[in-house]
């Protein structure tokens, strides 16, 4: 019963990435061949030996490199928003409730529903030189930077949309601290922060851990928000993958990229993985 | 840390022995709870109690589940702000503190021990919060050793919550709120998650510790003989009210309340009163103990039936023998009544005949106590 | 068991106290009061803002820098898209692959679901992060890794190859969600219904099945969502002979007036806001959340 996505995994993700493996070492033999054929600067392996041409193209690229900063910053300070949102709006949710604790805690949802599309177009248009914050700020007779096509409408799209699945997952996390723990630690006489930084963040910790997980793996490989509202230059790895691999022909370049932001990635699913361990271990399952 | 253990000079109960007399245990205040009101949702939670615990008492709320124990254990504790009231530890007003700031600790039902930290961490945790004076790394070792020593629980000081028994538990968070040096310990149901065996064994520990230590206790549950056998006294509460606050005995023998007749102990409730050791229908309410109603076996076939009547009562049949352990409880039909009775020794058989004599019984007049009367 | 014991915990015995009443006491309170809705007001602006910035611009004639409002109004922008020919097919192209995907990956993924749930078989773990590590691989590497495979396939430009992108664009929301709704049930009530009776399939569809459906709707509609949303890869293997309306809204983009953008934005976004509507108690409820933890 569990073999069909495992087969529709294995055959159209994990080959096509062992293939891509291969055709980025050099391997432009059976499948690969005709997307070598087409494309420009393929690195050839000598025989069984793999070559790390293209890795090497990149590695002395400045843009790339640049352009794995960008990504790697992005992200860093995407999730990092992302989690200190999610976690304030859980807390608030978790300590007063109330109304405005619903508000807060269904406007972080919205984006769940907007396609990544529209959402990337609309945080363009609102941060542009005509945009609504340039606009109040002219009425005030001050001059508010034009944001768009920047990192830092990159950002802020990063955020906009990461931003619901993270609540959602922190909130409850954080929901599913029972009462009593927090009743006992102040019992023992700790404060608001302490309860929240010593009982109830570290309880609601595995959840935390695989919000910001996911996170920052869908914002490291995003496309759509930094294409939209970034810079021709330098931008995420997400776009010049899309770049090297349509307008300048070169499929190579573009696998070794997917690669790299690749490894990132498995390093942060590393985390993940050893939360959710974690977390078994504590509740005495293992 | 069985009552054994601490008894005999055995190395466990000498090491709790000498760690109770290394920890230096404030002076316990007493407990006076005036005027506490707390009205939710519209009902009335609790109706303006007072209640005074002395210092080093030992103090049970017993109450049916929902007649506010735990809303006032709850308000004296601080999670919870009353409507109006004072309460007082010692001699310092609390009621408009928090709990963090209260000289009270508590163990939760569940005993809300954080998963997150070990056995020692847990019980560790509010010395670390001591601000003035603020607690060295080696200060809060040693007493947590010693509080751990004191219910016998050293060797899992570095065990997770998940991963010692319910019984152990009990004794972390019990060793957590004692760490505390509290001037009033709360417990909040401390026994009911435990089996029946294990709750004899730790209400005993318990009650020795509280002794040994000479800590104002305040101790809600449900369960009248959890309570009978480890208070000074106990708080009998009914619909946000307390209905008696007399001792175990006491309340026993002279319930000031049709209601606490009722929840303690075991009693034939009947409408009217007794005449001549007859039940007769009237005004008023009659209470009669089921050890108070005495059975005798018939064993002559009812042949001197008027003798008998006037010694051992009316006739009666046995309808159920319900086996109790050491006792039996009977169903007796008598021609005014029908009585339960206990009986020791050896037992009638369902469909016996025999006569039932009443020795004692309380009389209520609109749900209290008239006054107790004695067979002549 | 500690599970249990937190869960009893959490309601006391008597008389819930509401949890508002157990709120930790601060001073400045009106201080902090103001600091949380001027925080409110900003996160209301940040994530409505944009969208309705948008809105107001599918009906804007002329439009003023730097006023708040249009100097115009007009409906003329909702014409072109309603009289342009090839954004209808990409509607109807939308409404046609993100049911069809749900449909698709339902069938695939939920018997899996159980088994990860309700069975222990060597492996189980190792598939379970197996799935997770899928997703890790970036989408746009991916589908450059996935184009070759596609051209030896033959499945480039085919209706074949776009449900396959999408499909495994939900792999892990239709697997992870109802795996945890399912082993959510507890097995004492299908033990009870097998007592009384019931066939295995029986009490599959009559206890099982009903109890795990909001995990399993919340789990369509994050499909739906992504399905719908799906547009690197559609853009790839179907552009230009089947256009999504995310991926018609690239070349929009580019090729007509912003308002034009805007109003077919405000199409796009219609069905995901119905869904909101009818489905954000279960997503709120921690279905989401439950199924995101490997067991």
């Amino acid at each position: 019963m569990a073999l069909p996505p495992i087969v529709l995994i294995a055959l159209f993700i994990g080959f096509p990435i062992l293939l891509a493996l291969g055709f980025s070492l050099g391997f432009t033999g059976g499948l690969n061949h005709t997307i070598s054929v087409i494309g420009q600067n393929v690195h050839e392996a000598q025989g069984a030996s793999p070559t790390f041409g293209a890795y090497g193209d990149l590695f002395v690229d400045r843009r790339f490199l640049g352009d794995l900063g960008v990504t790697v910053i992005v992200t860093l300070v995407s999730t990092t928003a992302v989690v200190v949102l999610a976690t304030g709006i859980g807390l608030y949710l978790k300590f007063r409730g109330g109304v405005l604790g619903k508000i807060l805690s269904g406007l972080a949802v919205v984006p769940l529903f907007i396609p990544v599309v529209i959402a990337s177009w609309a945080i363009l248009g609102f941060y542009s030189a005509d945009g609504f914050l340039r606009s109040v700020f002219a009425l005030a007779g001050l001059e508010f930077p034009v944001w768009s096509f920047s990192m830092v409408t990159v950002i802020i799209g990063s955020v906009w949309t990461s931003l619901p699945f993270a609540t959602l997952l922190v909130t409850s996390g954080l929901q599913a601290v029972p009462q009593a723990m927090i009743d006992a630690a102040r019992d023992a006489g700790a404060s608001f922060w302490r309860v929240v930084t010593s009982v109830v963040v570290p309880m609601a910790g595995v959840p935390i851990i695989i919000a910001t997980t996911f996170t920052a793996i869908g914002i490291l490989g995003s496309f759509t928000v930094p294409y939209f509202t970034g810079p021709n230059s330098p931008n995420m790895l997400g776009v010049d993958m899309s770049n090297y691999f349509s307008a300048f022909n070169q499929p190579q370049q573009a696998v070794v990229m997917a690669f790299v932001v690749f490894i990132i990635a498995s390093g942060i699913a590393a985390v993940y993985v050893w939360a959710n361990f974690r977390s078994a271990k504590e509740s005495g399952a293992v | 840390m069985t009552t054994n253990q601490t008894l005999s000079s055995s190395a466990p109960g000498a090491v709790a022995a000498e760690a109770a007399a290394s920890t230096p245990t404030r002076r316990s205040g007493g407990l006076d709870v005036r005027g506490l009101h707390k009205v939710l949702g519209g009902r009335t939670i609790i109706d303006s109690l007072d209640m005074t615990v002395q210092p080093g008492e030992l103090v049970s709320l017993l109450g049916p589940s929902g007649c506010g124990k735990t809303t006032t254990l709850r308000m004296i504790a601080g999670f919870l702000a009353p409507d109006a009231g004072s309460i007082k530890v010692g001699d310092r007003e609390v009621v408009h503190l928090g709990p963090e700031q209260r000289p009270s600790a508590m163990v939760f039902q569940n005993y809300a021990l954080w998963p997150h930290m070990t056995v020692a961490k847990n019980v560790g945790f509010p010395l670390k919060l001591r601000k003035a004076p603020k607690l060295s790394k080696s200060v809060i070792a040693e007493r947590v050793e010693a509080a751990l020593a004191l219910v016998n629980l050293v060797h899992h000081k570095d065990s997770r919550p998940a991963r010692i028994s319910g019984g152990e538990q009990q004794r972390t968070a019990l060793a957590r709120a004692l760490v505390q040096e509290p001037e009033l310990l709360l417990l909040d149901e401390p026994l009911s998650n435990l089996d029946a065996k294990l709750r004899v064994k730790v209400r005993e520990d318990i009650r020795e510790i509280q002794q040994r230590l000479g800590i104002t206790t305040l101790i809600v549950t449900h369960d009248q003989e959890e309570a009978m056998s480890m208070s000074d006294r106990i708080a009998v509460m009914n619909q946000g009210r307390i209905e008696q606050f007399s001792t175990p005995s006491e309340l026993y023998s002279a319930p000031a309340t049709e209601f606490v007749a009722t929840f303690i102990g075991s009693l034939n409730r009947l409408e009217g009163r007794v005449e001549d050791g007859r039940v007769v229908g009237g005004e008023g309410v009659v209470g009669i103990r089921p050890e108070d109603v005495v059975f005798v076996e018939d064993t002559d076939g009812g042949v001197n039936g008027a003798r008998h009547s006037a010694v051992d009562g009316l006739a009666a049949t046995v309808e159920r023998v319900v086996p109790r352990g050491h006792f039996a409880e009977l169903y007796l039909r008598r021609e005014d009544a029908e009585l339960r009775a206990f009986v020791t020794g050896a037992l009638p058989s369902v469909g016996a005949r025999g006569y039932a004599r009443i020795e004692k019984w309380l009389d209520f007049a609109d749900g209290k106590l008239v006054r107790q009367e004695v067979a002549q | 068991m500690a599970q249990a014991t937190l869960e009893s915990a959490a309601a006391p015995r008597e008389s819930a106290p509401a949890p508002a009443e157990a709120k930790p006491r601060r001073s400045g309170k009106a201080a902090t009061g103001l600091l949380t809705t001027v925080l409110a007001l900003l996160l209301a602006l940040f994530i409505i803002g944009p969208l309705v910035w948008l809105g107001v611009r599918a009906f804007a004639d002329t439009w003023t820098y730097p006023h708040l409002w249009p100097d115009s109004w007009t409906t003329h922008w909702w014409q072109v898209v309603f009289g342009d020919k090839a954004l209808g097919v990409a509607v109807q192209n939308s409404l046609f692959f993100a049911p069809l995907t749900v449909l698709v990956s339902a069938v695939i993924c939920l018997p899996a679901a159980y088994a990860f749930a309700r069975f222990e078989f060597p492996g189980r773990r190792f598939f379970l992060i197996g799935l997770f590590a899928a997703n890790a691989f970036p989408k746009m590497g991916l589908f450059v890794s996935l184009a070759a495979l596609f051209y030896a396939l033959n499945l480039m430009n085919s209706i074949l190859g776009i449900l396959i992108v999408h499909v495994l664009g939900t792999i892990v929301f239709m697997t992870w969600i109802p795996s945890a709704a399912f082993a959510a049930v507890p097995r004492s009530l299908e033990e009870a219904a097998r007592d009384a009776g019931a066939s295995k399939l029986r009490v599959f569809f009559s206890v099982t099945l009903p109890m795990a459906l909001p995990g399993i709707l919340v789990a369509a509609i994050m499909s739906f969502l992504a399905s719908f949303d799906e547009a690197q890869g559609t853009y790839l293997v179907g552009a230009p002979d089947y256009m999504t309306m995310p991926t018609q809204m690239y070349s929009l983009v580019l090729n007509y007036p912003t308002q034009v953008a805007a109003v077919f934005s405000i199409l796009l976004a219609i069905p995901s806001v119905a869904l909101l509507l009818a489905a954000h108690k279960h997503i709120i409820g921690g279905q989401l959340a439950e199924g995101f933890q490997i067991k």
